[in-house]
């Protein structure tokens, strides 16, 4: 019992507390902002937060006992590297359940660390929308078909979600920036990051912006959802009313702004942290003096294949950017990606 | 009295495929029956053939749909009852 007691103490301390860093931006004076680098997480995501404080949950609450319980989650990836991780040093067994569509290397990922995969297809039930939605229905039908061998974290409604969120992540903003922030930028996927960072931040001062940042309708942007075409998960649903902007970016504007992240910045980011940048752009066309938070939910290191497709980045500039990007710090899943030693 | 194999009863086993492999996705619901057939269809072999028994009524939509968008073949399909079962043979 010692040792996992310890490995949960362990875990909590490495859970967030990721670093907040200024991007010196060119392009507008007076406006200051700063990126939060959520791929300092242990398992690379932001998702780290919503899968440590949803398990601990649900042990809390006994439905979890450490005793042969599968976890089963529709996820986009990161929520199931995140539940794969901590659940394979906490002893658990993981199915995901993913769209086809998710990068290959996300898909090596989660099996790395030990996780099953049930892949499904645009529409296998023509009555639920598309992309992750499918993933949801079916991840339900199986809890449903045996509900005493599954437990499903459920991140789409969870309200653990939401506080691994309002209790890490706004907090962390909120002292590091000591209150001085005007606006908080986050994808919305499950839209755990937004409503529970912005409600955080929102309760200590109401003057704060909250601004969801949403893809164009059949994106490929891995994490996060149009809203159009899938459904509001209930987690947003619960605490849409804190949000004052909806900003939604093209996977074109997203990909470039990765782009300029690299050349201007240094950074090798993945696609949903260029969409979030985007918008930021977009925003500063109209503001002066705003001091912006954005949150960067992971590094470009798992999307070679993605970048590459839309000739975002070659491969031998992805792999210069492996090696030479900025704030990139060293991780056992992306090892394979780094020249022997 | 010895049980006489009718007529019908020969032609039937004589007309339909043997499966190669069976899957029993009784108990399953929406969207998982199509889901697990889906992954056993996969797995065979270009012109075997999955006889599924299923009993979620969607499920008598959703496995013709998806054999119709994938151009698997379904040789037969049966409801006994609640019991659907379908014979479905692996064309590309």
């Amino acid at each position: 019992m010692t040792a996992a007691i310890e490995l949960d103490q362990a875990l909590s301390v490495k859970v967030g507390n990721t670093p907040l860093i200024p991007l010196k931006v060119k392009w507008i004076e007076g406006v200051s902002m700063h990126a939060k680098l959520e791929w300092y997480n242990p398992f690379g995501s932001l998702k780290d937060r919503a899968a440590y404080w949803m398990i601990r949950a649900a042990e809390r609450s006994e439905r979890l006992k450490r005793n042969g319980v599968i976890i089963i989650e529709p996820t986009s990836g990161n929520t199931g590297i995140a539940l794969a991780g901590i659940s394979r040093l906490l002893g658990y067994r993981v199915q995901a359940v993913i769209p086809e569509k998710v990068s290959q290397e996300t898909k090596t990922i989660l099996m790395t660390l030990g996780a099953e995969l049930l892949q499904t297809e645009g529409d296998l039930c023509p009555r639920v929308g598309r992309g992750t939605d499918q993933s949801i229905a079916l991840a339900q039908a199986v809890v449903r078909g045996h509900p005493m061998k599954y437990y499903m974290p459920n991140q789409y409604e969870n309200e653990a979600n939401f506080l691994a969120h309002y209790e890490g992540t706004g907090l962390e903003i909120w002292r590091a920036t000591r209150g001085g922030l005007t606006h908080l930028l986050a994808g919305v996927g499950t839209g755990g990051t937004i409503t529970g960072a912005g409600g955080y931040l929102k309760d200590r001062n109401p003057r704060i912006r909250i601004c969801a940042v949403q893809p164009q309708r059949n994106h490929h942007i891995q994490g996060l959802r149009n809203l159009e075409e899938s459904s509001m998960p209930k987690v947003l649903e619960r605490h849409a009313g804190l949000i004052d902007e909806w900003i939604k970016v093209s996977d074109q504007e997203a990909f470039d702004a990765a782009k300029e992240l690299a050349r201007d910045h240094d950074l090798l980011v993945g696609p949903s942290s260029g969409a979030v940048y985007a918008a930021a752009k977009m925003m500063t066309q109209r503001l002066r003096g705003a001091r912006l938070v954005l949150v960067f939910g992971d590094d470009g290191r798992k999307f070679k294949s993605l970048y590459s497709e839309f000739r975002v980045f070659q491969p031998n500039e992805f792999q210069r950017l492996v090696s030479e990007a900025d704030y990139l710090p060293a991780s056992p899943m992306f090892s394979h990606l780094s020249p022997a030693a | 009295m010895p049980y006489v194999i009718g007529v019908g009863e020969i032609q039937a086993m004589t007309m339909e495929e043997q499966p190669t492999k069976t899957l029993d996705a009784r108990g399953l619901v929406c969207p998982e029956p199509v889901f697990r057939t889906k992954v056993a269809v996969d797995s065979l072999k270009v012109g075997e053939c999955l006889q599924v028994l299923a009993d979620d009524p969607a499920a008598e939509q959703d496995i013709p749909s998806w054999a119709r968008r994938t151009g698997q073949e379904i040789l037969s399909f049966r409801r006994d009852g609640r019991i659907l079962t379908f014979m479905i043979r692996r064309t590309k």
